[in-house]
């Protein structure tokens, strides 16, 4: 009896094991990524991806940080190759999770940086993409305060472009601020980052 | 037995804890330490970075056999199978991925313009909007190196060769009459509008062993695969009307695109050289529909074109001039597939399908022509890895001519022809490392009107000398069946034949691309005949024969200023041919010796203006003069042009479009026409050869009209 009882400790310690690797695992990424160890970050999200099998959730991530790392970076070789391995990671994710508003954001992310790397090349050609999928998420999470924002950014860009006024756009911030603050989740790691992005994005009503 | 359970728990509790330790070494080729790559056991979360020098040591429960995979950005993954004891210690090479940006790429005698060539040294857009294009998608080829300049005609002459050297291709088909008919002296435009096509890749010679039955270049056009959104385009221009739809659907999208084209009011304002009864109008359709299965893409093209026009044409022979009216009609169908097959086989299959029918009055003569076209292939690529791929593939044209000729008072001919034939290709993709690479193929044809088979070989290399630069080597060569004019009085002929070979060097660093290529071609086999032009009783044989070498030289700089994107081409072309009717060896009308041409466009921001200027120039091109005793010996003056567009924001769907060519107003000459007979002096008397009007001015305006607002017709000019 007691034997069993000891046997049913070991599997449920087991279970609870298996359990907190993948919480273990991303923890440790976000933190390896907090230090600007992203290259690590990079990795580690991978593998979890890869040992998790069904979680969209870390190749997500391992995108995010690629997309990121180009902005503000001049190699282009290194840019090239981080945006398409991004957008292969992207498409795991995809089939891991269809209709994801939260995936389709992070594609909107990636094709604007291609058009910020090479604008002459890119702006002409991705401009309607981003745009497309910027409207997809509208349709599938009206209130995703993300979606919002970065929309309202990229509009706000092409609006200096052509020359017209960006803070037509500062409504659709305040309405991102708003999402932003009742959002919460239930699944653990679900994307609740750009709240900082903000006054970034604010800049543009001053003045 | 109470201790000897709890002891067989505690060591089951260790066996299961226990941990090895799994390290290593990863390596680039050349023995550099790779930092940064990640190294784990399949399915698990065991796994590392790799360290400044390359190392790497982690810890595992694991045990028994397991899967090591090892990747990194630009690399090939790295998979060891092994019992996870024997993990140690390990030396890893990493490979380098020969599909990265940085590896060698074939492309000696080709030019890409596309979005994931890395070879591409145009993009789509460049195309589009450069001055002096007019909107027409070969325009745009004219400023690319290696093309002769001969505005009269309209189209593409490659290193030395006739305009029909060159084949044009849409999705991997042949297109039998890519461009508006035309007669003499009245330059020609491509018959499909700009914003169906994505890529495309411009081959100068040298070209791969799926593409036959042409001695100089290749054009291959790729259709959009998926259009962005659902919009309408509008184009109003002082010659026309255009309007175009995109609607997507599910797995579906369709787009449809009409122009009408009327040059009788521009011409009642603009004087013209040409005697015009009644002017160019044309009315022409495409529509594009895609459909996505799970595992590939199915594109239908259909094409309609219709064109009339009417007019006295100069000839010095004929003090009243010649009366030349045409009607043609002309449709064009392709239907292609590409998918994948599983297990690294794809597949690309598709026909194309072309009816021509040409009314054409001469005075008093009645010529009507009837041709219907078809092509089927059937592509099949293997990938073994990443470093060797295999094409292979079949294809088959079958042709049919017709042509009734009535001529007063001489009575009624026709001649009828069916030009069949069957080829079959295959060719070899091999990446020895990701500096060298070779692609090497063989094609067989046979043709069943003339009864030949000819085998071609076609080999191309490429090296990589530094990052930024390489070499390639191209070699093959090439067969062409007689043109109709020939066929229709002649059946017994060969076929024509010429050898390229092809040396070229790149250089790209970060928005500069320089680019030289040297050639030389052979011509054999060319056909001759022993009249004027060639007619039902001419002699024809297959002796004549030429060569052509020369030296192309592109330059494009994207950086040194800001907002401003030029490139420049120049052509040195040698070439000579005993052809048609030559007496000897001589170079023809249509090449010149120099061509050079500059493209420039620059976007003010404050006016929201896309300004492009182009400026060509051809050096003097030869002529014969029957008053002189040596056959073409005599040069035109030098062919100068300066073109001018300016496009201008409305808004971020309105644009205003102007253009003019030859802004500087040129007077420029192609050529001469001999009389037949000399006048009572004994002298040849002659008439120049000029454009019809000195510049030609656009007008129009541009509307897009989607939901999304961003979208405009800026690529389509």
């Amino acid at each position: 009896m007691r034997a069993i009882i000891i046997l049913l400790t070991f599997l449920t310690i087991g279970s609870i094991n298996a359990q907190s690797s993948y919480e273990k695992g991303m923890g440790k990424a976000f933190e390896l990524w907090g230090n600007k160890k992203s290259d690590e970050a990079i990795n580690l999200f991978e593998r979890i991806a890869k040992a998790e099998k069904d979680n969209w959730l870390p190749y997500y991530y391992a995108a995010q940080i690629h997309i990121t790392t180009t902005f503000g970076s001049k190699d282009a070789e290194a840019i090239e190759s981080r945006l398409k391995k991004a957008q292969d990671y992207l498409n795991e994710a995809k089939t891991l999770s269809k209709e994801n508003a939260e995936i389709l954001i992070m594609e909107a992310l990636l094709n604007t940086a291609y058009v910020a790397y090479k604008p002459s090349e890119y702006a002409m050609t991705l401009s309607p993409k981003v745009e497309q999928l910027y409207r997809k998420v509208k349709v599938l999470e009206p209130k995703n305060p993300r979606g919002i924002l970065y929309h309202a950014e990229w509009k706000m860009g092409s609006a200096r472009f052509f020359g017209n006024d960006p803070k037509a756009f500062c409504p659709e911030v305040e309405k991102a601020i708003l999402y932003f603050e009742n959002e919460s989740h239930d699944t653990p790691f679900y994307p609740q980052w750009g709240k900082n992005e903000v006054k970034r994005v604010q800049k543009n009503c001053k003045g | 037995m109470k201790l000897t359970l709890t002891i067989a728990f505690i060591s089951l509790l260790l066996s299961v804890n226990a941990q090895t330790t799994i390290n290593g070494n990863v390596t680039d080729p050349s023995g550099i330490p790779i930092p940064g790559a990640n190294v784990y056991l399949e399915g698990t979360y065991d796994g590392g970075s790799t360290a400044e020098n390359g190392s790497f040591s982690f810890n595992s429960s694991e045990t028994g056999e397991q899967t090591l995979l090892i990747s990194f950005l630009s690399f090939e993954t790295y998979t060891l199978v092994a019992d996870v004891a024997t993990m140690k210690d390990l030396k890893i090479m990493l490979r380098e991925d020969v599909n990265s940006l940085g590896s060698v790429v074939l492309n000696a005698g080709t030019f890409s313009a596309g979005d994931n060539s890395k070879a591409a040294v145009l993009s789509p857009m460049d195309i589009v909007t450069t001055a002096g294009a007019a909107g027409d998608y070969i325009g745009a080829f004219q400023t690319l190196p290696g093309t002769s300049n001969v505005a009269e005609d309209g189209r593409l002459f490659v290193r030395g060769g006739e305009a029909n050297e060159a084949n044009i291709y849409i999705d991997g088909l042949r297109v039998f009459q890519p461009f508006t008919a035309t007669t003499n002296n009245i330059p020609t435009r491509g018959r499909f509008s700009p914003f169906l096509f994505k890529g495309t890749n411009f081959s100068t010679g040298g070209y791969s062993a799926e593409y036959g039955d042409a001695l100089s270049s290749v054009l291959s056009l790729n259709t959009i695969d998926e259009p962005d959104q659902e919009k309408t385009d509008l184009s109003i221009i002082n010659v026309g009307l255009g309007v175009g739809n995109t609607q997507k659907w599910k797995k579906n999208s369709i787009s449809v695109n009409a122009f009408y084209l009327n040059l009788k009011p521009y011409q009642e304002i603009i004087s013209q050289r040409v005697d015009w009864i009644k002017p160019y109008e044309s009315l022409s359709g495409e529509t594009v529909y895609r459909h996505a299965f799970k595992k590939g893409l199915l594109k239908v093209y259909g094409g309609l074109n219709y064109t009339d026009f009417n007019l006295i044409q100069e000839d010095i022979n004929v003090a009243e001039g010649v009366n030349f009216a045409l009607k043609n009609r002309n449709t064009y169908l392709n239907t292609s597939y590409k998918g994948s097959l599983g297990n690294d086989w794809d597949i690309a299959t598709g026909t194309s399908f072309a009816n021509d029918y040409n009314d054409i009055k001469i005075e008093d003569t009645d010529v009507n022509g009837e041709e219907n076209s078809f092509h089927f292939k059937l592509k099949l690529r293997k990938r073994f890895s990443n470093r060797f791929k295999l094409n292979f593939g079949a294809e088959q044209f079958v042709n049919t001519f017709s042509e009734k000729a009535e001529v007063p008072d001489f009575g009624t001919f026709r001649s009828t022809f069916d030009n069949n034939s069957t080829a079959a290709f295959t060719e070899a993709n091999v990446f020895f490392n990701k500096k060298f690479a070779m692609q090497i193929g063989v094609r067989g044809v046979h043709n069943t009107l003339l009864d030949y088979t000819k085998i071609s070989p076609r080999a191309s290399l490429a090296y990589k000398t530094s990052p930024k630069s390489q070499i390639s080597l191209a070699y093959g060569d090439f067969y062409q069946a007689p043109q109709q004019e020939i066929l229709k009085y002649d059946e017994t002929l060969e076929p024509e034949k010429s050898s390229h070979y092809i040396l070229n060097y790149l250089y790209q660093n970060d928005k500069r691309t320089f680019r030289a290529e040297g050639y030389y071609k052979s011509y054999d086999d060319l056909i001759k005949y022993n009249t004027n032009t060639p007619e039902f009783n001419s002699l024809y044989t297959n002796e004549g024969e030429g060569y052509a070498a020369g030296l192309d030289i592109f330059w494009r700089d994207n950086k040194s200023i800001k907002n401003l994107e030029y490139w420049v081409s120049y052509s040195y072309l040698d070439t000579k041919r005993n052809y048609k009717n030559f007496p000897t060896k001589a170079t023809p009308n249509f090449a010149a010796k120099h061509n050079l041409s500059l493209v420039t466009k620059y976007w003010i921001e404050d006016w929201k203006s896309l300004v492009s200027g182009t400026y060509n120039f051809a050096s003097g091109r030869p002529y014969n003069d029957p008053n002189q005793s040596v056959f073409q010996n005599q040069k035109a003056k030098a062919f100068n042009s300066l073109n001018f567009s300016w496009a201008y924001l409305l808004s971020q769907q309105k644009i205003l479009y102007f253009s003019v060519s030859n802004v500087l107003g040129f007077d420029n000459v192609f050529n001469y026409q001999y009389a037949s007979t000399p006048n009572i002096d004994g002298n040849f008397a002659r008439r120049t050869i000029r454009p019809n009007a000195d510049r030609f001015f656009i007008v129009g305006f541009f509307w897009t009209i989607s939901d999304n607002k961003t979208d405009n017709q800026l690529d389509n000019l």
